[in-house]
Formats: structure tokens, sequence, C-alpha cells
């Protein structure tokens, strides 16, 4: 049976952290359409910090390291991104403590804490317009790949990818109620919300990447 | 873009620093983009504000005697972190308690909040009020409500006073809600604002509309609409916000032209010249402010707040202020 391990984690979060900082003016775009213009940048801000002390980061287990992440983008991140996106990789890193390989089950799970920790933080649900609205997709992709008795991790992150494209397109008929794209009410329909867009790109690019 | 600044990324500590030189009584903490009064006063509640940067003089210029005590100032338009709010608290901790000023901005709340659960695990006595004063954004169970904008100013100056009476944190935290619940504003903006870091106007606006309902960020309104006149627009906005704060004949009000950043001021007096013009003769204007408060970097354009008074909220506005933007 085939593993995530610890350096396949960290692919991961590296890969993450290219497409972010590439995609920094493209993500500010797709927040201008109903939000403030600033997501790229914001989110930018913190991975840029995390590739900046990549080499301090705590590497004893997946929990540590991804928790450690989370300590970097919680502070640095500028917004509401510091909170979702560092809650996310907090959470994700409690639940992974003191491991040092993921099964899929346990990788879905993982993703499944985080998005349940950006969910108590920022307190919306599924249907609000989010980015949780392509990462449960994808969390949900992951777990019936797992519960198919598939051992190929490749190809669940290629249909966890999918269904984060597909949860961040279904945005686009959604009305914003959390963030500043809620101000806007109707005027945020036929944009997909930026997060969840962003999202999609990014497993997109982790599931094309050569991380396992 | 043209801007007065040496680069993007150095703007907001640059500007800090330009703050606390400025007026002495201030300091400037760069690590983390504190500004606060140099002498903290451990006999009163210490009130903390801030937010994204790109609103001056919000919060920074509202620093000083009978405002605020610190204010934290975030990157422009975007929420300061936990961290920095944190430390804020910290750095002004007073054996009365301290009181967080928070716009009601997902960001900012969430922000905020874990400051504030933190500092209390410290063993620091904190509480925090939210403004929501703009009734461009529809209130409702489904999203997290109204935006806090140019009333705020209103907030600061009220629970300030209170706070520099020597106040407990209860009392200043009434106050403080008082205030809010009786403080409304609304916007609009001919042009977009220009954030640094883009380079490019937030959003693309033709010649001859304007955007009405919008907030402090760029974000867009709640309807792009053809340009209207002075006298229409006042109409528009008097009638609104007498109505949502159901102010009755006979009331008392204080009144706030703001400007965005960069309306020239002759515009700022012809609009509040025009807005006396559908004030019905019965609602009594205790007081008037004209000027920049909460702006949106360099957006043309104003919002308009009213501040229904009773004689506590009277008294508590009469009181001094030393700060560099409010007196």
């Amino acid at each position: 049976m085939s593993v995530l391990k610890q350096e396949s984690i960290e692919k991961i979060v590296d890969t993450m952290t290219a497409v972010i900082l590439k995609n920094e003016v493209y993500f500010c775009e797709l927040d201008s359409a109903a939000g403030d213009g600033d997501f790229g940048m914001s989110l930018a801000k913190g991975f840029k910090e995390l590739q900046k002390n990549k080499e301090n980061l705590d590497r004893s287990d997946i929990g540590s390291y991804i928790r450690s992440c989370g300590d970097v983008i919680a502070e640095n991140c500028g917004g509401a991104s510091g909170p979702i996106w560092g809650g996310a990789f907090k959470a994700a890193g409690r639940y992974a403590s003191g491991k040092a390989s993921l099964t899929l089950t346990e990788f879905a799970e993982m993703l499944r804490s985080a998005a349940e920790g950006i969910q108590k933080r920022g307190g919306a649900k599924p249907g609000d317009k989010t980015l949780l609205d392509a990462l449960f997709p994808t969390v949900e992709a992951l777990e019936a790949a797992a519960k198919s008795g598939s051992d190929n991790i490749a190809a669940a992150l290629k249909s966890g990818a999918e269904a984060a494209v597909k949860g961040a397109e279904a945005t686009k008929s959604m009305i914003a109620s959390r963030g500043r794209a809620s101000y806007v009410g109707d005027r945020s329909l036929g944009f997909p919300d930026a997060g969840a867009q962003a999202l999609g790109v990014i497993f997109t690019e982790i599931a094309n990447a050569d991380v396992i | 873009m043209k801007k007065i600044i040496n680069s993007p990324e150095n703007l907001v500590a640059e500007m800090c620093e330009g703050i606390a030189k400025a007026h002495p009584s201030l300091e400037f903490l760069p690590k983390y983009k504190i500004v606060k009064r140099k002498e903290i006063n451990k006999n009163k509640v210490t009130l903390i504000s801030g937010g994204g940067s790109g609103h001056e003089p919000a919060h920074a210029g509202f620093v000083g005697i009978g405002m605020l005590d610190a204010a934290v100032c975030g990157d422009v338009f975007a929420s300061p972190s936990s961290v920095q709010v944190y430390n804020a608290i910290k750095a002004t901790a007073s054996d009365k308690g301290t009181l967080l000023i928070v716009k009601n901005y997902s960001g900012d709340c969430m922000n905020f909040d874990t400051a504030k659960e933190d500092a209390a695990d410290d063993g620091l006595t904190v509480d925090s009020v939210y403004v929501n004063d703009d009734i461009a954004v529809k209130d409702s169970l489904y999203t997290i409500g109204r935006r806090g904008v140019a009333g705020t100013v209103f907030v600061h100056k009220i629970a300030g006073a209170a706070a520099e009476q020597g106040k407990s944190l209860a009392e200043v935290k009434a106050v403080a809600i008082k205030a809010i619940s009786n403080v409304r504003s609304i916007g609009f903006a001919l042009t977009s604002c220009t954030v640094p870091a883009k380079g490019t106007p937030t959003f693309e606006i033709s010649g001859g509309d304007m955007e009405y309902g919008v907030g402090i960020h760029g974000e867009p309104g709640i309807a792009r609409q053809p340009l209207e006149t002075a006298d229409k627009l006042a109409e528009k906005m008097t009638k609104a916000l007498i109505a949502d704060l159901k102010i009755s004949s006979s009331a008392e009000i204080a009144v706030m032209v703001n400007g965005f950043g960069a309306t020239p001021l002759q515009e700022l007096y012809l609009f509040y010249n025009s807005v006396t013009k559908f004030l019905p003769t019965d609602i009594k204007v205790y007081k008037v402010f004209v000027g920049n408060y909460m702006t949106s970097i360099d957006m043309v354009g104003a919002s308009l707040t009213f501040f229904k008074l009773d004689e506590e909220l009277k008294k508590l506005l009469d009181e001094k202020s030393v700060t560099a933007a409010f007196k």
C-alpha cells in the first residue's frame, strides 16, 4: 500500500508555495470582480515568508512540519487569509501530529480537519461562496478514492483537483455571504469565488507535479 | 500609477514613521506596526483600533488624549495579523482593561478575536465592539452584516472620552455600543482607488458613471449609475440615513461629510450645503465635521454619516481630544 511520506508532503507545500507566488496578480484580479482585489497579494505575502523560513521549519514529523508552516502563514498573510489559511494548516498539523507518513485515508481526513478548521474560524458553510466550496469537494473525492480501496495516490490527487475546479466553477452561480464579496450581494453572481478558484489552480498543479 | 513612495513594500512602515515623527506624543513600534501613545495611563481603560492601511488619517490619526491609545496598522486594505493586535494589547495593557474597536470585516473580526483570546489566556482583560454603520450593505442572518466605515471615528471619540473620564471597561463598552447603534453612513465614489502594490485602479469606471453605496476598499458598491448632482445625491442619502436611523422630529444629530481621499474640500463643503437643504427643519444639527477622516487612498467620492445624540453622547462628543486628525 503506497503512502505519502513526509518528503511528499513537503513537496506538496513547496508546489503550493510556487503556485501562489506565480499567480499573485491573477489571484488579485479574481478578487477585484466582487471583492477588494488584494487576495493574491495577502496570500503571497505569507507564502513568501514561508519560503524565506524554509530552513527553520520544525521537521520532526508531518504534524510539526505543517503546524510550523501554519504559524508562519498565520502571522504573515494579510487580512482574512492569515486566520483562514494559517488556521487550515494548524488544524491539519494537529491531525497529523506525530505521523511520519499518511495513507490516502489519512491524507483525506487531514484535509477534512483543515476544512473544518477554516469553518470554525470564519463561520462559513458550504454554499456561502467561499474556498470551502472547492475544498470540501476535494476532501470528498479523496475520501471516495480511499474508500474504493485504491492506493493510487497520484490518481486520487487528480480526482481531488478535478473536484476543486468543478467546485470553484459552481461558485459562479452562488451569492457571496461571507467576506467582502458579500457586500455587493447579487453583483457577485457570475464570478467565481477567488479563494475557491485559487484552490482549483493549486490542487491542479499539485496533481500535475511529481510529488509521490 | 504616480505615487510619492519609495517602494510599495515599505509604504506602511515609512508612513507610520512619518506620523510618529510629526507627532512627538506618539511612538511607532515597527516590528508589529503599532502607533501608540508614548505615555500609557494605567488607570484608564485603554482603547485599540486599527485595520488595513489606506484609510488615513484612520486610525493612527486618532491616537491621543481622549481617543485611542494605539492603532494597529495592517497592509493596505488588509487586516493586521492577530500577532500584531496581541502585541498592541500587551503594549497598552492597563489595570482597567482594554477595549478593541473593530470595524466589522471578516478579516479584522477573525484577527482581533484571535488576539483577544490569546491575551485573555495571558490573564489580560480585553473586550471588543464591532462597528457596522454602512447602510449600503444588507444586514441579514446570511451575511456577516454591515461593514464599518466613517462612523467608526465617532465611536473612537465617544469611547475615548468615556475612558479618559476613568469609567470602567463595562461602562466604556456600553457607551461604545450605544454610539454604534446610533451611527449610520452611506458613501459613493466617482473613481476607484489604486492600491500601490497593484498599481492599477481596483475597478474600471467610465467618465459619466458613479458607484453608489461603495465601501472604503475599492470594492464595488451596490449599484453603478450615471453621475448625479450634489443635491440629488444629498437628498437620496439624507433620506436613507434618516429612515434607517429612525430619526424622529426634534432629534439632535452630529453630521460627518467624509472625503475618500481625492475629493477637494470645496466639493465636500458644497455637498454639506446640499445635505442641509434636505434635513427636516425640526432635526437639530449639534455638530458638523467636514474633511478626510476615513479615506480609501486616492478614491474620489465621499460618505455621509449621521450620529443620533442624547445628552450623554453630546457631553462625550464635547470632551477634549488631542489627536492628529480629530479635535
